[in-house]
């Protein structure tokens, strides 16, 4: 049976008597309800958090490169300016909704609508912690990678609708970008799935473990090199610089959400925060243990849940961090650039991974880098 | 839980998606939101300049190379995914070595194809410029 | 309960997809509505038990299938393309003549007859079953990859090197008659 967030409530005292009383009330269907309650006030809340987590990703991201350019950055709107996405919010419901004469009106308004579907797709099997996974599916990473995809769609028929030369050549750059580093990211995690055998993200972190050498990315070389390419593809996959070619400010005005104004345009803003969110729980869930803790502390018990949760949680806004310091680091790269590092450097890499990781389970008999060398050093201890 | 019940939160989370762009678009930023169109406001954005034509233009055949050449990967990477999955299992009862090969054999027919790519110069960005002025030899175009 | 509504989503969704994908002249429309309809199909999977089958129409047909066709439309100009050339001739061609519209009336017949005939059999001996269990097929499908249809395995990659060496061939540029 897959682990659902139902599964796991279901054990605990009042939840078990709602799921009693509603099998008694309406018989076969109870426990369809029961899940319906659960998955819907579990969907109400991640959205909201992660809402949150992607409104504080624009106030984080105006703060970090504040920091790194000696300004002041927004300190106006509550404690340190930490309320400024409310107002900008609000600013934005309050906006006019300009849509320019020549525009495809459908896809004008289904843009917006499938870049925010693509990205709270994926919130389905996020593993936040073992127990308050939404879903956690047999195939939860194709399925991710599939869905995700929705949101390159989104950006070029974003670009297309508008019917403005910036937003088109931002909207096919976006869309072949997209598209290509997707292929990298699948490469590299096919090898973290040949370390884990399985294709649901809780397979994969219940294969890692709390110490940072239990962790994929110190498993073997291969994997401390597919660590690279997956995330450098997920800045690529998520138009972060160095890789904001669909947006580039400096040459495409604001590239695919040029014409964009008001809530339309605020849904596009959301949806970028919170799918770069969704890409660093991925890469952490994937190669940095996830939601594990040392010792597995706590358990199935409420206070390990919120512990597993912390240590995701953590590794996670790490890692989005990272993102925000590397967007303000680095320049942007150029088109011809762009595609080189994917289809002669990445992919090449990633694919040398997969193989690579493939023969040291083969040899080593899926012992990781840490084990043998721990082995052997007290293999040679004994031996004196 | 019935058999299906654990897709239920796709369900919802795309539906969501929906209704709230839906919803805050079409209802609830409309009562709020000011609306005075006039024919400068809805001209297409380009910096001040009146934009001249429909930017639905020809595009790039290298973007249509981009994306077949994705869908073959793609279509790679299913067939690959079973096979990964089960690697590990396989390796334990002491198989692994022969679904390694199966493995390696399938990526070595795929290399093969990127690389026949690369030395032909698919892969490169700007190569329509390059191709029109190189000599007839070393291309592998036809002269027809 | 939930396996009706997710069917009956999945089902609305496919057809409507596929009836606007005909109806409509937006050649970009039409792509848009192709994605619901392809949506739902990988819902439709789902309540077969198919899961892998449908996570994979979303990695393929999702992501690859409808981008790879709103580029292909991309390429012809767009859906909103001139349809006259600069000698002031019309580029699109006529639906069809009498040869073309007997041609393809005598196959939508012949493929209705067979459809009839396959459905007939169909109903004829229709009995309402039960859903099977719950059971995870990645693993099936990867053993039986690896076993018994390893050649098929294989086959396909050589299949698909012939198709990234056919797009790469016909996708390359000529070079120009200068001489």
């Amino acid at each position: 049976m897959t682990d659902t967030i139902v599964s796991y409530l279901a054990k605990f005292g009042p939840f078990k008597d709602l799921l009693e009383f509603l099998t008694e009330s309406y018989g076969a269907n109870g426990p369809t309800l029961f899940a319906f309650l659960i998955f819907l006030v579990g969907v109400i809340i991640i959205v909201t958090i992660l809402s949150t987590i992607g409104g504080l990703g624009t106030y984080a991201e105006r703060k970090i490169s504040a920091d790194m350019q000696l300004r002041m950055g927004p300190n106006r709107v509550g404690p340190y300016g930490i309320l400024q996405f409310l107002a900008d919010g609000v600013k934005m419901l309050m906006k006019e909704d300009i849509v320019p004469k020549d525009v495809d009106r459908l896809l004008f308004f289904i843009a917006p609508m499938l870049a925010l579907t693509g990205v709270f797709g994926t919130l389905a099997v996020i593993p936040f912690s073992s127990g308050f996974t939404l879903t956690d599916l047999n195939v939860g990473v194709v399925y991710l990678i599939g869905i995700s995809s929705l949101v390159g769609l989104a950006i070029f028929l974003g670009g297309y609708a508008s019917n403005s030369k910036w937003s088109m050549l931002g909207g096919m750059r976006g869309a072949s970008q997209i598209i290509s580093y997707e292929i990298p990211i699948v490469l590299s995690i096919l090898a973290v799935v040949l370390l884990s055998g399985g294709l649901s993200f809780g397979v994969i972190t219940r294969a890692q473990g709390g110490w940072p050498h239990e962790w994929f990315i110190f498993h073997n070389p291969f994997t401390f090199i597919g660590f690279f390419v997956l995330f450098i593809g997920s800045l690529a996959e998520t138009n972060r610089a160095p890789f904001d070619l669909p947006e580039a400010e400096s040459e495409l005005v604001s590239g695919y959400h040029t014409e964009f104004t008001g809530m339309r345009f605020a849904f596009f803003a959301l949806a970028e925060y919170i799918e770069v969110f969704v890409v660093c729980g991925v890469t952490a869930a994937l190669f940095l243990g996830g939601y594990q803790v040392p010792f597995n502390l706590g358990g199935d018990t409420i206070w390990g849940q919120l512990l597993q949760l912390g240590a995701f949680f953590s590794k996670t806004l790490a890692l989005y961090y990272f993102v925000i310091v590397i967007r303000w680091t680095l320049p942007r790269l150029r088109v011809d650039q762009l595609m080189t590092m994917c289809w002669k450097y990445l992919i090449p890499i990633a694919l040398f991974n997969l193989v690579g990781a493939g023969v040291w389970m083969w040899l080593f008999k899926g012992k990781s880098l840490f084990v043998l060398l721990f082995k052997s050093g007290t293999a040679a201890a004994g031996i004196h | 839980m019935s058999n299906l019940d654990i897709y239920m939160p796709i369900l919802m989370l795309l539906l969501l998606g929906v209704l709230l762009v839906g919803i805050t678009v079409v209802l609830i930023s409309k009562v709020v939101r000011p609306h005075n169109p006039n024919p400068v406001k809805e001209q297409a954005y380009e910096c001040g300049e009146d934009p001249v034509g429909s930017a639905w233009s020809l595009f790039n055949m290298r973007f249509y190379v981009t994306g077949l050449i994705f869908i073959i990967f793609d279509v790679e990477s299913a067939l690959m995914f079973p096979v990964v999955a089960v690697f590990k299992s396989m390796n334990e009862i002491g198989l692994g070595g022969l679904v390694l090969i199966e493995l390696i054999i399938f990526i070595t027919i795929l290399v093969a194809g990127l690389a026949y790519c690369w030395r032909k110069g698919d892969l490169d960005w700007v190569k329509s410029y390059k191709m029109s002025e190189d000599s007839k030899e070393g291309t592998g175009i036809e002269n027809d | 309960m939930f396996d009706l509504t997710l069917f009956f989503i999945s089902a609305v969704l496919t057809v409507i997809g596929a009836i606007m994908v005909i109806t409509t002249k937006d050649l970009m429309h039409a792509c848009i509505y192709l994605l619901a309809s392809f949506l739902g199909m990988a819902g439709l999977y789902l309540t077969l038990g198919a899961d892998f089958v449908a996570a994979i129409q979303l990695l393929v047909y999702v992501g690859g299938v409808v981008i790879l066709m709103v580029f292909a439309v991309m390429l012809t100009g767009g859906p909103h393309a001139q349809k006259q050339n600069k000698f002031g001739m019309i580029k699109t061609a006529l639906m069809g003549n009498i040869r073309t519209y007997t041609i393809g009336g005598l196959t939508a017949v012949v493929v209705l007859l067979m459809m009839v005939k396959l459905y007939i059999s169909i109903f004829k001996n229709y009995t309402a079953g039960e859903l099977p269990n719950y059971l995870p097929t990645v693993e099936r499908i990867g053993k039986s990859l690896i076993t018994d249809h390893v050649l098929a395995f294989e086959i396909s990659s050589v299949l698909l090197l012939g198709a990234l060496i056919g797009a790469a061939i016909i996708a390359r540029p000529r070079k120009n008659r200068i001489n």
